[in-house]
């Protein structure tokens, strides 16, 4: 299997990019990443294209909108998708191309164009995600699955609603130091408890957001990535779980299986533990996720992810720095993007770029992207130098 | 019946009776003839030995909730008002919706129309029933015991 490196990272500006197509989008975000390698579109292998959802962007080939539109054409380009973790899927797809030996070089870019229809039918479109036969007649959107996880969660282990709204106050104070996140503004404590509830228990400050955006990074093999870059970014570890599609029918309501059969795989293949991971994106499409996430980490036990935040150990400084680029809850979450979002996160993170954001000594980083209310779950960990 | 009086959007599907015996008053899962595994919502096909050879068998539809919400900003279908909202007419205002575990681990979902959310435990006892609204729809709704 050949050791592949990230080698190219190119971001655009999240948020309600009325003023940008689905392919502009995508322009920027390739045009960036290439720039950021110092190569040109012509020397690049391969392609895959993440985009979650069809019924935003009113075609079923985006992947042949965005390779149109850069002038990709006629080298292999497809579209992947995988609901919420598009774009991690869209990473491991483009690792395996490398690592089979299929090709050098490869372009790993992810996009979503959400805004396009009203905020209600981006709603649905999303609630219809869950199960679409047993549970959407029953009204259920996507902070609905999260909220019954919230109750759930609360009803065993005591998490409050304040230690929730304390993620979102963490996530947004990152987001204002983040140039390419959709809301750049802190806000308080107060503000985000008494905010009009989405589905109970979960706040409007406890839901990520609807966003444009799109993300672009470049894979390279090991003789390549060394050729090209002075600080490849190393995927040292790959992981993808799955659960059932209905909630009810999970063997828990309190943490995702998903994630903890990622989370095993992927520090089994990178030889290392929870406690090796220096920063860290996950998936905090509601503040719920995100404590859940620390817990089907290994970053705390089992029930005490509300503490962890309270305690504020996920800051920069804190045992874990968890979403310091603001996360989808203040970045946004371009679906289809988001993934390659959070490798672009970690890269600059272990390449020493992320400013005022910066984990100091970051050499192991790992991204955490879930797809729907947790059917599935995609791991990478990767290491610098 | 067609199967969308329940679904909304889905109509073919091998457990159309699902929405026949709710109308009639039953919620009923399927049973695995060769390894006796039960499943609702019901399965044609079962999983767990790839048999297909299902017998229908109505559930004793009680037992402990296992989490519920409210939620306040519906989907785009439910948002308008028509086709109706269930309870919409009555409550001017959404209604929870709960799981709830029933038999050996089967989970019921359906709207909790008479409780206040914030009144509403997880573990409380409940038990589901088909209903049928005035506009033709049938649905599932839990109310405590």
């Amino acid at each position: 299997m050949k050791k592949v490196a990230i080698v190219g990272i190119g971001h655009g500006k999240f948020g309600v990019r009325s003023d940008a197509s689905l392919r502009e989008l995508i322009f920027e975000a390739v045009k960036a990443c290439l720039d950021d390698a110092g190569l040109s579109l012509k020397e690049v292998d391969s392609m895959v294209t993440g985009v979650a959802g069809d019924e935003f962007s009113f075609g079923i080939q985006p992947s042949a909108q965005v390779h149109d539109y850069i002038g990709f054409h006629p080298r292999a380009n497809f579209r992947v998708e995988g609901a919420c973790a598009t774009g991690s899927v869209a990473l491991r797809t483009g690792w395996m191309t490398i690592a089979s030996g299929l090709a050098d070089l490869v372009l790993v870019a992810g996009v979503e164009k959400m805004t396009e229809v009203p905020t209600s039918m981006a709603t649905e479109i999303m609630g219809r995600a869950g199960d679409a036969t047993w549970e959407y007649p029953f009204g259920t959107t996507f902070p609905g699955y999260y909220a019954m996880i919230a109750n759930a969660h609360m009803a065993e282990h005591g998490t409050t609603e304040e230690q929730l709204a304390r993620v979102a106050v963490k996530n947004h104070y990152y987001g204002s130091l983040n140039p390419y996140a959709q809301m750049q503004k802190e806000i308080t404590l107060d503000k985000a408890m008494t905010s009009f509830t989405v589905a109970y228990p979960l706040k409007l400050y406890d839901c990520s957001l609807i966003t444009d955006g799109a993300a672009a990074i470049l894979l390279a093999s090991e003789e390549r990535a060394k050729a090209i870059s002075k600080k490849p970014v190393w995927i040292a570890g790959l992981g993808c779980g799955t659960d059932s599609m209905r909630l009810g029918d999970r063997k828990s309501l309190t943490s995702l299986q998903a994630t903890r059969e990622a989370a095993k795989t992927a520090y089994k293949m990178a030889g290392v533990g929870p406690s090796d991971i220096d920063v860290a994106t996950v998936h905090d499409c509601f503040t719920i996720a995100e404590v859940i996430a620390y817990e089907d980490l290994g970053f705390c036990e089992k029930g005490e992810g509300g503490k962890l935040i309270e305690a504020k150990e996920t800051y920069v400084g804190g045992r874990i720095p968890v979403n310091v680029d603001g996360g989808l809850k203040s970045k946004g979450h371009p679906l289809g993007a988001t993934g390659v979002s959070m490798a672009i996160e970690i890269s600059k993170q272990l390449r020493e770029e992320a400013g005022p954001r910066q984990v100091k000594d970051a050499e192991i980083g790992l991204t955490h992207n879930v797809g729907g209310s947790g059917q599935l779950s995609l791991i990478h960990i990767f290491r610098r130098e | 019946m067609e199967f969308k009086n329940f679904s909304l959007f889905i109509n073919q599907t091998k457990v159309g009776r699902f929405a026949d015996e709710l109308a009639g008053g039953k919620i009923m899962s399927t049973l695995c003839k060769k390894c006796g595994k039960q499943y609702y919502p019901p399965q044609a096909d079962c999983p767990s030995c790839m048999g297909s050879d299902m017998e229908w068998k109505e559930i004793k539809a009680e037992g402990k909730l296992l989490t519920f919400t409210k939620i306040h900003v519906p989907p785009e279908h439910f948002a308008v008002r028509q086709p109706l909202m269930p309870f919409s007419s009555v409550q001017f205002e959404p209604c929870p919706v709960g799981i709830i575990e029933v038999e050996k681990g089967l989970p019921v979902m359906g709207w909790i129309p008479k409780m206040d959310v914030k009144k509403i435990k997880v573990g409380m006892r409940m038990k589901a029933s088909p209903l049928t609204l005035p506009d033709g729809k049938i649905t599932i709704v839990l109310e405590a015991i």
